[in-house]
């Protein structure tokens, strides 16, 4: 706020970038070709990948049709929900946010060392950091519900191998974005703490760690909510949670208490989201900086909460009385929210164990039996099962393009709907907001395994389950994006006399179009790691696999699909994490 | 001008820096520190004042030349004798260098880190004798009622006293300053250069405090060194100094030079200020 200190560059930015850049002008048109040009030809290379996926996959639009038609059908079957089994229902939705918790807690915990360890500026040494970042990306690449299927092979059905499975999976964005937070933090105060002698982890501790705290808490529950997504549909593997009950449920046709599955979990996931963006909004909304774009501005939770963020201010600003000689922090402000919420997040912590009885000691004793596992996967068997891997991972690709690209199709229109100032009236924004909020509340894993109930098995209905997913998860970043937007080039195109409609494809849309293909470029990341567990479900690709030679134990092939997943998944972050970089 | 005493503070000789692919920023320096004296040094932007303060404190190697402060042999010094002299020395930052987000309180204690053996985390980590001397060294710089305010909720002179008081809590034999008013306006420049004053007079320290105005720097010190392009151009105490004695500093003189210093000017902000 008043701190002169000049803010230190985001590393995350262009290294290529000139170190003083020309005149303002020369710059400005320099990399809007550039964006143009790169934008082009990503969006001529997704298309002509879109149609080959679309034959591959054999979709049609009369498949697309009837598909929509068998859905239709069973959701008439399923309407209206039963709950017949509530209370197991309910029981079970606590387990997987018990679970959700226990997860959260294993990542924070293995991540925060390993953050330290893959930052640059708190790495003890080079190849320390190699090590941490190489874990950070393993775990990222391996979608948890495969991680979860492996552990229940190790170490039997339950809710254990799912918290492990949670917890190793959520180091891959916990560890990197903990990473991130500290290699964002000023060097200047840690130089003034080294200055007086103190040790370098006396540094980091004092200087480093409590610059990236809201960053850190901002990650921590955003991997909160994520993870009770995850939790729900891990009971599919036999891995915990209220997923098995679901399953179950369509198992033996009662698809009226399947929705009622359903609904419990939309209502779990819903509250949760809630939740985690008003404590976010609260207890960091003085570092909304900080922590960018992951704290909501318009929620109703952050306005809600907003209240006591105001009173907090009036607190921390200006002279606080305290006790001149027991010199302790007064009990006001920020003080007392961050002891209270700390509190209730230990004390959720330990309910957590306690309600699904698990002890920490029974974590540490299954390390063993994962260790062994893993271990049985190498070396890798590509042999056996060659063609079945080429023909799944090729499959899970095209899906995820496929997806992506019908999920695009539907999230522009939805996300044009849901911004609140270009939405045509606030009924339509209404609701096609409440549509999001159902389309997000509940996992692609589990539209997938309705979808496949619908249909039957095959690519295209788990295709179809990541469309609708994604269709949910984009139209709200682009309806994000869209509400941040420019209003002045908006009210010149008005100025000149266009219809609504002219306007939005004039000026919102191209303002937002950077926004947008980084967003698509992201679901496409994200459907490729779902689209390769989708086989688990009998959603077509390389999970099938997978999990077939899963249950024959034939761990080594598991490994070969694991290194398969690897590999592709990681390549296409890579490139879409460049091409991103390039038009943002 | 003063011999090499057995009581001085600092002592430099033959001092040069040439950076990497960068220029000369010091120039055979010579210098050395009575204990107890208020130094000034002054300089026009880029003729390497930092770079000789980032020397004593034993931040950057030197090209050539000989750094001893305090007794210590700083170009000789291996890293732990390094950390125990800096728990001896002082230094203030332009920038203040206060983690934003902590209390003016758990500023200043963590001054005391270099005493400490161990991580803090939070004013009841450090013992209550601490917390006591924290609080009085907050009181010194008048801010003593504000010991449990977010240090980035006070104003740029706040924030430097804060930072003067972590040092304080070095309990140091000799304060660097670099440019500790820089970046505040004239009032609060005042404010902190006498409360700095103030302290280092109590407490009889050894000052070595780099300042852009020079009217501060006469009024404040005893003793005037002025740097220009790495060279020691002007040092002499204060009483026999007029006003174009110092002027001389800045001129810009020397016609292969002076385009030498209109190149390095834009760079300046870009070189990483370290010291
Ligand atoms: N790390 C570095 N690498 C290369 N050159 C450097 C580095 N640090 C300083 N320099 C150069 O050394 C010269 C002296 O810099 P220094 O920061 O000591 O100047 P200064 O007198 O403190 O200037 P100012 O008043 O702007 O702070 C400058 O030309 C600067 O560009
Ligand atoms: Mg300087």
């Amino acid at each position: 706020m008043t701190s002169p200190v000049p803010t230190i560059p985001d590393s995350d930015s262009d290294p290529m970038a000139p170190e003083f850049p020309p005149s303002s002008d020369s710059r400005l048109r320099r990399r809007l070709t550039g964006d143009r040009i790169v934008m082009r030809v990503v969006l001529a290379v997704f298309i002509v990948a879109v149609v080959w996926a679309w034959r591959h996959i054999e979709m049609s639009f009369g498949g697309l049709i009837a598909g929509i038609g068998d859905v239709r059908n069973l959701l008439g079957r399923m309407l209206p929900p039963k709950f017949s089994d509530l209370d197991d229902a309910i029981r079970l939705g606590f387990e997987t946010l018990w679970m959700a918790v226990i997860g959260t807690t294993i990542a924070v915990v293995l991540s925060f060392p390993i953050a330290l360890g893959a930052a640059r500026n708190t790495t003890p040494h080079p190849a320390v950091m190699a090590v941490c970042r190489g874990v950070i990306v393993l775990s990222r690449a391996v979608p948890d519900l495969i991680f979860a299927a492996i552990f229940v092979r190790a170490i039997g059905i339950g809710v254990l191998p799912g918290v492990i499975a949670l917890g190793l999976h959520s180091i891959g964005m916990v560890g990197k974005l903990f990473a991130d937070a500290i290699e964002q933090t000023e060097k200047m105060p840690r130089e003034a703490v080294t200055s007086v002698g103190a040790s370098k982890w006396q540094a980091i501790t004092t200087s480093v760690i409590p610059q990236a705290m809201p960053s850190f808490i901002s990650t921590i529950l955003y991997r909160l909510d994520i993870n009770l997504r995850s939790s729900s549909v891990l009971g599919i593997v036999g891995a915990g949670g209220i997923g098995f009950l679901m399953q179950a449920n369509l198992r033996s046709l009662q698809y009226d208490e399947a929705l009622g599955v359903v609904s419990v979990i939309f209502v779990l996931i819903t509250i949760m989201e809630f939740f985690s963006a008003a404590v976010r909004a609260t207890l960091l909304g003085g570092d909304r900086t900080l922590v960018g774009r992951s704290v909501p501005k318009f929620s109703l939770g952050a306005r809600i909460f907003s209240r006591f963020w105001s009173d907090r201010m009036k607190n921390d600003i200006g002279v606080r009385p305290f006790d001149r000689e027991k010199i302790r922090p007064p009990w006001v402000g920020e003080v007392r929210m961050k002891t209270i919420y700390g509190l209730a997040f230990v004390a959720l912590v330990v309910i957590a164990f306690r309600s699904v009885s698990l002890n920490p000691g029974e974590l540490l004793g299954a390390l063993p039996d994962v260790w062994k596992v893993t271990t049985r996967l190498f070396p890798p068997d590509f042999s056996t099962a060659r063609d079945p891997i080429v023909d799944g991972i090729i499959e899970s690709v095209a899906a995820a393009l496929v997806a992506t690209f019908m999920g695009a199709i539907l999230s522009i229109p939805l996300g044009l709907m849901a911004a609140r100032n270009v939405a045509f009236n606030r009924i339509v924004y209404s609701v096609s907001r409440l549509f999001l909020v159902l389309v997000r509340g509940i996992p692609e894993l589990i539209i997938a395994v309705i979808f496949i109930a619908a249909i039957g098995l095959g690519p295209v209905p788990g295709t179809l389950a990541l469309a609708f997913g994604t269709s949910g998860f984009l139209a709200k970043l682009i309806a994000d994006a869209v509400e941040e937007i420019n209003p002045i080039p908006r009210e010149a195109t008005f100025a000149t006399g266009a219809t609504k409609t002219q306007e939005i494809a004039t000026s919102v849309i191209p303002q937002a179009m950077p926004a947008i293909v980084s967003n698509l470029l992201y679901a496409l990341d994200i459907n490729l790691r779902t689209s390769t567990i989708l086989g688990i479900v009998g959603g077509g690709g390389i999970g099938f696999i997978l999990f077939n030679a899963l249950r024959v134990l034939q761990l080594r092939t598991v490994g070969a699909v694991l290194i398969t997943i690897f590999v592709v998944v990681y390549s296409i972050e890579l490139l879409s994490g460049w091409v991103r970089k390039r038009i943002l | 001008m003063t011999s090499p005493l057995p009581d001085n503070a600092v002592r430099v000789t033959g001092l040069s820096k040439k950076f990497p692919n960068g220029p000369l920023a010091l120039d055979q320096v010579d210098l050395a520190v009575p204990k107890g004296q208020l130094l000034s040094l002054i300089g026009l932007s880029g003729s390497g004042k930092s770079t000789l303060l980032r020397h004593l404190h034993g931040l950057i190697p030197p090209s050539s030349g000989f750094v001893e402060v305090l007794g210590t042999n700083v170009v000789a010094a291996g890293r732990r004798e390094l950390r125990e002299l800096r728990r001896d020395v002082g230094f203030v930052f332009q920038s203040f260098g206060l983690v934003g987000r902590l209390t003016a309180l758990e500023n200043v204690l963590s001054g005391a880190l270099g005493r400490l053996s161990g991580p803090r985390f939070g004013t009841l980590m450090y013992p209550k004798a601490l917390r006591r001397e924290a609080l009085e060294n907050l009181d010194r710089v008048g801010l003593g009622d504000r010991a449990f305010q977010r240090s980035d909720t006070l104003s740029g002179g706040q924030q430097q006293r804060v930072a003067i008081a972590r040092t304080l809590m070095q309990r140091p034999k000799l304060l660097l300053a670099d440019e500790p008013v820089a970046s505040l306006d004239p009032e609060s420049s005042a404010q902190v250069m006498d409360v700095l004053f103030r302290i280092v007079v109590e407490d009889q320290l050894t000052v070595i405090c780099t300042l852009h105005q020079v009217e501060l720097a006469l009024g404040w010190a005893q003793r005037i060194v002025g740097l220009r392009d790495g060279q020691v151009v002007l040092d002499r105490e204060v009483d026999n100094l007029d006003e174009s004695a110092v002027m001389e500093v800045y001129r810009r003189v020397e016609p292969g030079r002076s385009t030498d210093a209109s190149v390095e000017k834009p760079s300046v902000p870009s070189s990483p200020r370290v010291a």
